[in-house]
This record gives C-alpha cells, sequence and structure tokens, in this order.
C-alpha cells in the first residue's frame, strides 16, 4: 500500500445502463493539487461524488484519509471539504450564519466555532460581508464563502468541483491564490475544471473522457507524450492556409483561429509546412508558440484514446 | 443537544422567521380559517325561503300556514308562482321549500277524515328536506293536537282540568353541547385540521426544497447524523405548532365560546404528539419525493382523505362499515377525539388512553420510517 491520500482502484458507477465511470484508477499524494479534466457529462462529477462519500461506487474501492469510501463514507466526509459545482449554501442566509451551520453540522461549537469562523472569514478576505447576505454576495465573492466553508473545519483535502465556473478571470485567479495557500500548509487539492489554463496550476493532470481517465501525469508531461511537435501561428487567411498545410506529412494538427491558423508539426517537417504556406500567402508572419494542455486535449478527445 | 442538532434547529428558525410569507402562513391563516370555518360551517339550517299555496283559504288554512312560518326554521316569502306548478320557484332558486295546503283541508280537519299537506322541499341539498319535514311535522303536530283536544272537549264534555292529552313526551337532554352549536362541534376539528395543513405541508416543502437548491448536498458531505438533521427540522416546526394551537384555541374561546372543560397539560401533550405526527408525515412526504412539487401533491393527496375520514366533518359512524378500519390508521381521527373529548367533555387521560396511545405511536413510526427512507447520499 502506498501512503498516498487518496487511492483509487477500478473505481466505477453505472446509473442503469450509463456507465459514467469506468475502471479508474489513480492515486494522490498529500500536498498534491490534482487537476482532473474533461468534457461536460465525462464522469468528472461523478468521481468526485464516490470520492466525498455522496455516491456508492458500483465497482472498485477508493480510500479517502485512509476511509474506504463505500464502507464508512461518514469518516470520510470528516476529512474533507467540499464544494460543489453550483453555489450550494443557503442564500437566505448571511455569510456568517452559513459559517455558523455548516461549522455545526461538523461537529464545532461554542468558542471553537467562532474562533473557526473568524479564521476562515479572514483567510478567503470577508471580513467587511460577515453580516451580508449570501444572495446579495456576487458570484466571486460566493464562491469565496463556499471555499471558507469548505476550509472550516481544517479538512486534509479538499474537493473542488468546478469551483470557479461562470466567475470573471480576476476573481478566478484570486480564488486560485486562496487555494494555493492552503496547499502550502499540506493540504491535497483534488480540482475539476474545464478551463485548461487552470489545470496549468494543478501538479499532475487526469484526462476524463466518456468515463475513462484516458490520460494521467504532469502538464509537461502530458504535452511531451500527446503533443509533440512545433507550435506555429501563420498569419493569413484560415481557409486557405488551412487547405495548402493539412493534407502535408509531419502535420498533427491545424486550428483556425481568426485570420491564422496554429499548426502543430514534427520538427524535421516545418520547413516543408512553412514553405508551403508561403505558397499561398507571400507575405506570411509566423508566430512561435508554446504547446498547451489544449492542445493535449485535442489530441487525446481525436486520437481515440478514450 | 449535540452540535450538530443546535445548528440545524437555529438554521431551520432563522430561515422561518426570515421568510416573509411563512409568519403570514404560520399564524394568520389559522386564525383566518378557524374564524372562517367556524362560522360558515353550520348544520343549523334556518330561514328556509318559504313560498306558499293556500288552496283552501280557510281560517284553518291560514292558520297552518301561520304556525308553520311562525317557526324560524321557514321564512315566508309569500303565495309561489304558480300554484299548479309550486316547484318551479325551487328549480328557479326562488324558494327552498313550498308548502301547498289542499282545497277541502278545513273541512277535512274538522270532521276528522285523513288530512293531507303536501311540502316540497329542495333535495339538492340534503339538510334542507330534513329540517322541511322535522319542522313541519313538528307544527302539524301541534295543530292536531289542538283539534283532538277541542273534539275530545265536544264529544265527552270534559272539564277544565281534564283536557289535557296524555302524550308521551320525549325529554332529550343534550350533554356537552346542549344549544347544539355547529361552532363547538367544527372547532377542535378544524385545530386539528389547520395544524395539519400547515404543519405537514411546511414541513413536506422544506427537505423537497433543499434538495432542489441542491444545499442538501452540501449538508450530506459533512459527518451531521440523519437524525440530527431530521430531529433538528421538526423540533421548530412543533414548537410553531403548538403556538398555532394555543392561537386557535384562544381565539376559539373568544369568538365562538369554546369551552376549555379539561385539562390544559393533557391537551398539551396531546398536541405534542400529534404534531409529532403531521411533521413527521411532511418530512416522510419530502423525503420521498425528488422536487416540491411532488412533495406539495403528495401533502394534499394524502391530507384530503386524511380530513374526511377523520370524523372532523361527519361521524365516523356515518361511513361505510368497510371504510372505517382505515380511519384507525388516521392521526387526525386521534386528535380530534382527544380535542372534544377535552375540550367539551372534559374527559380524562384514562378516557383518552387509546387515543393517545395510537397517536404516540403512529408518531413515532413515521419519525423512523422517514429517517430510514433518508440516507446521506445523493443517488
Amino acid at each position: 500500500m502506498s501512503d498516498a491520500i487518496i487511492q483509487c482502484r477500478n473505481l466505477g458507477r453505472s446509473f442503469g445502463d450509463f456507465h459514467a465511470v469506468r475502471d479508474v484508477s489513480f492515486e494522490v499524494p498529500q500536498g498534491e493539487i490534482f487537476g482532473y479534466l474533461g468534457a461536460n457529462g465525462a464522469g468528472k462529477s461523478t468521481t468526485i461524488r464516490i470520492l466525498c462519500g455522496l455516491l456508492a461506487p458500483t465497482t472498485g474501492t477508493a480510500l479517502v484519509a485512509g476511509f474506504d469510501v463505500a464502507k464508512d463514507p461518514e469518516a470520510v466526509k470528516r476529512h474533507i471539504g467540499y464544494m460543489s459545482q453550483k453555489f450550494s449554501l443557503y442564500t437566505d442566509l448571511t455569510v456568517a450564519e452559513n459559517l455558523d451551520f455548516f461549522g455545526g453540522a461538523y461537529g464545532l461549537s461554542g468558542r471553537r466555532l467562532r474562533d473557526s469562523i473568524d479564521k476562515v472569514i479572514e483567510e478567503v478576505g470577508l471580513q467587511d460581508h460577515r453580516r451580508a447576505m449570501t444572495s446579495s454576495l456576487p458570484g466571486g465573492r460566493q464562491q469565496r464563502v463556499a471555499l471558507a466553508n469548505a476550509l472550516l473545519h481544517d479538512p486534509r483535502i479538499l474537493f473542488l468541483d468546478e469551483p470557479t465556473a461562470g466567475v470573471d478571470p480576476a476573481a478566478r485567479r484570486e480564488f486560485l491564490s486562496l487555494v494555493r495557500r492552503r496547499v502550502a500548509t499540506g493540504v491535497t487539492v483534488f480540482l475539476t475544471t474545464h478551463y485548461l489554463d487552470e489545470a496549468e496550476y494543478c501538479r499532475r493532470v487526469g484526462l476524463m473522457v466518456a468515463g475513462h481517465l484516458a490520460v494521467l501525469g504532469t502538464p509537461a508531461e502530458l504535452k511531451a507524450a500527446h503533443a509533440p511537435g512545433e507550435i506555429r501561428i501563420l498569419h493569413g487567411n484560415s481557409a486557405l492556409l488551412g487547405a495548402a498545410v493539412r493534407p502535408l506529412p509531419g502535420v498533427h494538427a491545424v486550428q483556425s483561429l481568426g485570420g491564422g491558423i496554429r499548426v502543430r508539426v514534427d520538427a524535421t517537417h516545418l520547413p516543408a509546412v512553412l514553405s508551403a504556406a508561403r505558397n499561398v500567402a507571400p507575405s506570411l508572419q509566423v508566430e512561435v508558440a508554446e504547446p498547451t494542455l489544449d492542445d493535449v486535449f485535442l489530441a487525446v478527445v481525436q486520437g481515440g484514446l478514450g | 443537544m449535540t452540535p450538530g442538532l443546535m445548528a440545524v434547529m437555529r438554521k431551520e428558525i432563522r430561515q422561518v422567521s426570515r421568510d416573509r410569507r411563512m409568519m403570514p402562513m404560520l399564524i394568520i391563516a389559522p386564525v383566518m380559517q378557524l374564524i372562517i370555518f367556524g362560522f360558515a360551517v353550520d348544520f343549523e339550517v334556518e330561514h328556509l325561503k318559504t313560498v306558499t299555496c293556500d288552496l283552501d283559504g280557510t281560517t284553518e288554512s291560514r292558520e297552518l300556514l301561520r304556525r308553520m312560518t311562525a317557526d324560524q326554521s321557514f321564512l315566508d316569502i309569500g303565495p309561489a308562482t304558480d300554484c299548479l306548478r309550486p316547484h318551479e320557484d325551487i328549480r328557479s332558486n326562488r324558494a327552498e321549500v313550498a308548502v301547498v295546503v289542499p282545497r277541502g283541508y278545513a273541512t277535512d280537519l274538522l270532521s276528522g277524515h285523513h288530512v293531507a299537506i303536501q311540502i316540497l322541499a329542495d333535495g339538492s341539498n340534503p339538510l334542507y328536506g330534513r329540517f322541511a319535514r322535522e319542522s313541519a311535522t313538528a307544527a302539524i303536530e301541534a295543530i292536531s293536537a289542538g283539534v283532538m283536544r277541542e273534539r275530545l272537549e265536544l264529544a265527552r264534555g270534559l272539564t277544565q282540568v281534564e283536557r289535557t292529552i296524555a302524550r308521551p313526551l320525549p325529554q332529550v337532554r343534550v350533554f356537552y353541547n346542549p344549544r347544539m352549536k355547529s361552532a363547538l362541534f367544527m372547532v377542535p376539528g378544524v385545530a386539528a385540521m389547520i395544524l395539519l395543513i400547515v404543519t405537514t405541508i411546511v414541513m413536506a416543502m422544506n427537505l423537497a426544497r433543499e434538495r432542489e437548491l441542491g444545499t442538501l448536498e452540501q449538508v450530506i458531505v459533512t459527518p451531521l447524523r440523519a437524525w440530527e438533521l431530521i430531529l433538528g427540522k421538526v423540533l421548530p416546526f412543533v414548537i410553531i405548532g403548538c403556538f398555532d394551537v394555543l392561537l386557535v384555541l384562544t381565539v376559539g374561546a373568544w369568538v365562538f365560546d369554546v369551552p376549555v372543560r379539561g385539562s390544559l397539560l393533557l391537551l398539551a401533550l396531546g398536541t405534542l404528539l400529534y404534531i409529532l405526527s403531521t411533521v413527521g408525515l411532511g418530512l416522510f412526504l419530502s423525503v420521498a419525493a425528488k422536487t416540491q412539487q411532488q412533495a406539495f401533491l403528495a401533502a394534499f393527496s394524502v391530507m384530503m382523505p386524511g380530513i374526511l375520514l377523520s370524523g372532523v366533518m361527519t361521524p365516523i359512524e356515518n361511513m361505510p362499515r368497510w371504510l372505517q378500519p382505515l380511519t384507525y390508521l388516521n392521526p387526525i381521527r386521534y386528535y380530534v377525539e382527544i380535542l372534544r373529548g377535552i375540550l367539551l367533555k372534559g374527559a380524562s387521560l384514562s378516557d383518552l388512553s387509546f387515543d393517545f396511545a395510537a397517536l404516540a405511536v403512529f408518531g413515532v413510526v413515521i419519525l423512523i420510517a422517514a429517517g430510514l427512507r433518508f440516507s446521506k447520499r445523493v443517488d
């Protein structure tokens, strides 16, 4: 047995004939930010709900904080904080009242409860909004209340199910920096997202395709393994450029952009591609770009690795 | 009292007291309903609009009609539009009763022949027919007794002292509600009904609402135990329900002179057991339902037969034999018996022990059923 804080072995969950998650195995060591990626309906939320003890797995086992999620979900719940996809605190209660309720639900009371509430409210910077009705807060602040709520009982693992969906970029960055501050204290984070830039913050990333965990690794490993080659952005007429470049050998992927194309090609074939492009666009401008997880995602989904 | 239970109760009380629609529903609606039911549901029939057809036109026939309409039951609104078709006035809703005195009434009466009087009543409300018959019979009996007396007097030349005729007169003494006011019968039933509506519907919507909003998922991802959640949700509504009973009884005593002849403590105990049952029922429906709409419809379709099979409106003894055993499953039945017993008859615990025991069993069973049905999973 490894000492990983989350261990999944052959985990599966079906709803009738529909296999939402099948045969998923992975481990997350303590103190890591683990990113779980995939399209809507790929099985991200189902996995997170199994790990939180909200859904029983139909096959396989999962140990979270040392407890079996199927046999002892209540023990798991004591050690985790969970933020669901949808804002799910009470909008008819104030920030402090929500924390008061959930703190009580985690068994905190009296002085310990008050101290914990003060601490998390300060941590997420909502001191001035303690008495604000939760419904009156903008989306970004609501997310911070939900995070405060998930941190209230000092969990060892934080499960965040698309925590920043629908939040503006500045608020997203702020939110992620709050999460990383907790990670620095040894908390493990399991994060689902479909913002691929958000996944770059993760130490390791798993990609779900149709219920399977298709690939798993650090962002750099994944890019090297699944998005090899050079990335170039060629400015010009995207239809003409695409038609000229796409059939050439060594070309892995071509994406149309507004006013140009983004092409991923093996380094050895790059000169041939560039000269073919110049044939249709004599004054071609070429820009060098880095591979991203988007490239990995597209390659994996289109390559049928799932 | 665990921190979890306290936290749930604090939260529920905060939410209820903050909901602007909830307070009127919990406090104003019961009083309004009591007053409306107390005044509107009245089984005493008075002032039936009555048209008359005096085809005889004699002193005797006029005396008959005068005596009949002197009674509070009938309100003489004049002669029928068409004495050949007096029922037309009933059909057109001009009158509820028509009285036809046939030609030759006086002659037959005085000569000792059989006398027939026709009374037509609107049977679309069965109460009208029954009261018309009872009141008319009473009036006619009084007249025929007078006639008989006079005839005997003439025939035998009896003295003044012997003029009374020995007739067995039933001496009916009505206990507990001597003036037979409908309100006294209705108020305890209405109290039971109001409590049922308020507590069951509010409770049924409660958990279903949390499931719909997604807050339930956030709650069950905490280690909060199922019984802490359930009891924490139930207790505040039990307190509100007890307050409602107090309110309804106060208004009942004030407006309808409903007495409290028995022990208030016993009444409180019965109320507590009853509310535990109704709240438990609401919670059970709430656990079983997926949406608020389902919970509301389920609560409604359980409550309607519950009220009809409780004896609130009509006596259980009047129901068909095969239907009567069903009423034993009905907590409303027991509470109505407890309320009427304590309020009107001053009944003691030993008089009502069966009802108390039945209510307690129902309440505990339904709460346990709700607890078992509720699982801390989302699927």
